[in-house]
């Protein structure tokens, strides 16, 4: 029975926070003694993973995680750097071949930012209203200015989008995100059916916890790879972020002129892309219209299998949800699926448009897309290699995932179908990059005690 | 038996490279050199013989010493490993690349140890027949077609997408027409060109992590 | 790199084994070839086009002249030959979660094997026992294993249709033609290059 020490880990890696607000901060580190500094003063206000009791949720949260450079910048002995996976020591754009971050995701592209290597560290400010945000922002630059600990060198803004009113998990395409972030032994919230893995009797269980956090028991029954000493890399994890810029227009003009082709309707094109109604709906469980109640139904709304859905007639082969999260599809029992698992955060950034409005490509914005995992290599740069670029495992051959493939004009996607005249075969050929990277990195996320070590310059590599 | 799965031969032979220390350059390192010239698409020779699949040739220096507690060896001689899969028969295989690709097999098998070249083709095919092992397993996922028709079958494949993506919405009378017309088209359409023409590749300075 | 080759990955394993355990190995391939479920695992998982093994006894490599000095070797060697599709870490930890037994049923027999499972070690192992590929050929470099046989069932989804596809009526080909598309519309992947090796 794993016991997670939820004090001890950053709250940010164990649970979704659900606030509306949210500002990343890109610093740049100090001198080494002026970080610590920074760094020590920082530890009374991280937010960890314990739970708030139901009137005692805080105004905001901060996290903290570091790229490599940042811990060289804070200089942490040799050997300990040394030992962190190669992945996170290159970073991401030394990897963009691997990623398909070519051509118009290429790092020749992105924003300045993530072009140079200065950005040492992400501060991760969440906020339930724009007061509390301006608040806690203010704090952490009144801690960075006090110490001389680091330098911002830019803010990344980013907003849940505002619908009927009320906030919402909508991102700018029109779909209702925020479905099947993985459980994990450990974690304290409910676990959902749907977002664990299948045992033999076809039930949901919870992840290894060491898929998600190092220091613990992964799917494969070791501990994955992780820094020296023990105490630096337990109860951390690695964080992937990537700063996708959506083309909106490309995206309503192409899903306007398809639809229009397409028997079962633009809605139901739109759910094909994705393997769910925009507004949640999963094919599997409702294929020929949404349903509110299955949305609002923990129990229903991420509970299906493909089972019986062998030729992808009610969710295709090559949906977007059907590549990173391919349950039983695979067969052998979950044994080529669980150690690809993926914990997602991330909110919209820029102005929403809603549908029927004018929108142009050019305007800024899109998605902070971030994603924990024990070891990026193994899962992260898996899945974004071998399911979304390309599709081999999902029998689609070289084609990419509709939504966030890197398609440059020549991609395609099958819709499989059936005799039904709502839901025939159909093609959608000549996709254009709806979705463009615009930077990003890879960051180490420690626990409080590994960040108790380094602000102390107590990293003991043995 | 070991060496077939259904359609498919899967040969693997073992000849050991001459050792000479009189040479400047050896054996098994002129091999080599030949080797990482020789072109690997449809310039190859295995693309003249046109029932081979996958193969590979590789120069084995020496058994492995896997540490202690085992002993470690050496072998005496080193081996150039030929493992190929191809359709049909052994002995049409050797006797076409006797016959075929008389230059690669000489300037391959010219670096080992009683070949009697390729002049005679008899000699050639018992040549090796003696340095061929058996396949004690062989497993061949797709083992009832033949080259040939695996290629025109990815070209169909290939050209069949095309046209449905572009006939989306064609009313049927047009449609049947212009599939009348698709069809004879791929039945002239050469296929795929064998070890493929280089147009997809990427520059292996752009791939630095293979 | 030559182990590669398009989508193909040419992966050659050498492996010493003490000489009373060869007859044992030889056994249990036998059976495998007979146990047809257990070839089943390794169709559906579809990551390899050709794969074989080799036991070659210490007496058995191959003399042509007496010039040769013999091989005085006291292990007998398993030799591994795999086309596989997917990347060295893909594959490996494909089989290492999912086809453990066979794997440790046939390497148990070599010396100083770890077993497949942890897989890091089992990767350890490989890389000590695996050897590089000097030359390497593929006649279909853009099409994986998947490829090729998602473009024979098109093929012949094809022939069925076709010999009769020009003789129908209008309405009756408008019905074939749909369910044509639909028996078809699973295997339309495109081909290409595969993602980089990692």
């Amino acid at each position: 029975m794993t016991k997670i020490d939820v004090s001890d880990i950053q709250g940010f890696a164990l649970k979704g926070y659900n606030f509306p607000h949210a500002r990343y901060l890109l610093l740049e580190l100090g001198e080494a003694q002026a970080a610590r500094a920074f760094l020590l003063k920082l530890l009374d206000v991280i937010t960890t993973g314990e739970r708030w009791d139901v009137n005692k949720k805080p105004m905001s949260t901060v996290n903290i995680a570091f790229a490599y450079r940042g811990l060289i910048q804070l200089g942490l002995p040799l050997a300990s750097l040394l030992s962190f996976p190669l992945e996170f020591q290159q970073g991401m754009r030394a990897r963009s071949d691997i990623l398909g971050d070519t051509g118009k995701n290429g790092p020749q592209n992105w924003d300045i930012v993530w072009r140079g290597s200065h950005v040492h560290a992400w501060l991760g400010v969440n906020a339930r209203s724009p007061g509390a945000l301006e608040d806690c922002c203010s704090d952490m630059m009144r801690l960075i200015a006090e110490t001389r600990g680091a330098r911002v060198l830019e803010t990344q803004d980013a907003c849940a989008i505002s619908v009927g009113g009320k906030f919402s998990t909508q991102e700018h395409f029109g779909y209702t995100d925020g479905f099947g972030n993985p459980d994990f032994k450990g974690a304290e919230r409910g676990y959902v059916p749907g977002q664990g893995k299948l045992d033999e009797l076809g039930n949901w269980q919870p992840l290894a916890t060491g898929e998600f956090l190092l220091g613990y028991a992964d799917e494969a029954g070791e501990l994955a790879a992780a820094p020296i000493p023990h105490l630096l890399g337990r109860n951390g994890t690695f964080m992937v972020y990537r700063k996708l810029h959506q083309n909106v227009a490309a995206y309503r003009s192409y899903l306007d002129e398809k639809g229009a082709q397409y028997a079962g309707g633009k809605e139901k094109l739109a759910a094909k892309f994705v393997g769910r109604w925009r507004d949640g709906t999963p094919l599997e469980l409702s294929p020929d219209q949404p349903d509110a109640a299955i949305v609002a139904d923990d129990d229903q709304n991420t509970n299906f299998t493909y089972g019986d859905d062998p030729a992808g007639t009610r969710c295709p082969l090559g949906a977007h949800i059907r590549r990173v999260h391919p349950r039983d599809s695979f067969g052998f029992n979950g044994g080529l699926v669980n150690r690809r698992r993926i914990m997602r955060r991330g909110l919209p950034y820029g102005e929403y448009i809603p549908e029927g409005q004018p929108v142009k490509d050019s305007d800024d914005r899109g998605i902070i897309f971030m994603v924990l995992n024990a070891s990026i290599f193994r899962q992260f740069e898996f899945v974004q290699q071998q399911w979304i670029e390309y599709g081999n495992d999902a029998h689609q051959g070289n084609d990419k995932d509709l939504l966030l493939g890197n398609h440059e004009g020549r991609g395609k996607f099958v819709v499989q179908g059936t005799t039904d005249p709502k839901n025939p075969p159909f093609i959608c050929g000549g996709l254009p990059n709806f979705v463009e990277l615009r930077g990003g990195d890879y960051f180490f996320m420690p626990s409080l005690t590994a960040l108790a070590m380094m602000a102390t310059n107590s990293v003991d590599p043995r | 038996m070991g060496n077939v799965s259904g359609n498919t031969y899967g040969l693997t032979i073992l000849s050991p490279i001459i050792e000479d220390n009189s040479l400047e350059i050896c054996h098994s390192m002129e091999l080599r050199w030949y080797l990482s010239r020789l072109p690997r698409d449809q310039g190859s020779p295995f693309a003249q013989l046109s029932s081979t699949y996958l193969a590979r040739l590789v120069v084995m220096d020496d058994v492995v010493f896997v540490g202690l507690p085992a002993c470690e060896e050496h072998l005496k001689s080193r081996y150039l490993v030929f493992e190929t899969n191809f359709d049909g028969d052994l002995d049409t295989y050797l006797r076409r690349m006797a016959t075929e690709t008389r230059e690669f097999v000489d300037a391959v098998w010219g670096h080992c140890a009683g070949f009697p070249g390729t002049g005679d083709v008899g000699a050639f095919v018992s040549y090796m027949k003696k340095c061929q092992v058996e396949t004690t397993f062989f497993f061949a996922d797709v083992n009832d077609g033949s080259v040939e028709s695996t290629l025109e079958a990815l070209r169909t494949q290939s050209e069949l997408a095309h046209f449905m993506e572009k006939h989306q919405g064609t009313p049927a009378a047009e449609l049947q027409r212009e599939f009348g017309r698709f069809l004879e088209r791929l039945r002239k359409t050469p296929s795929l060109p064998r070890g493929g023409d280089g147009s997809q590749d990427i520059p292996q300075e752009r791939r630095p992590h293979d | 790199m030559t182990n590669i080759n398009g989508k193909a990955y040419a992966m050659n394993a050498i492996t010493p084994m003490k000489p009373w355990k060869t007859p044992i190995l030889k056994l249990i391939f036998f059976i495998l070839g007979a146990w047809k479920a257990k070839q089943k695992d390794l169709k559906n998982l579809s990551f390899i086009h050709f794969a074989r093994w080799v036991c070659i006894r210490r007496t058995e490599f191959p003399r042509l002249s007496d010039q040769q000095p013999a091989e005085d070797l006291r292990y007998d060697y398993l030799l591994f030959f795999s086309n596989f599709n997917g990347t060295w870490n893909q594959y490996i930890d494909a089989f290492s979660a999912v086809l453990y037994q066979g794997l440790d049923l046939i390497w148990r027999w070599s010396e100083r094997y770890p077993g497949s499972r942890p897989v890091t070690g089992f990767k350890r192992y490989i890389s000590l026992v695996q050897f590089d590929t000097d030359y390497y050929y593929n006649v279909y470099p853009y099409s994986a294993t998947n490829d090729v046989k998602a473009a024979l069932r098109v093929r012949d989804a094809l022939e069925r249709f076709a010999g009769t596809s020009q003789s129908l009526s209008t309405a009756e080909f408008e019905k074939a033609w749909l369910e044509f598309q639909i028996a078809v519309a699973p295997d339309l992947g495109s081909t290409g290059i595969a993602p980089v090796g990692t």
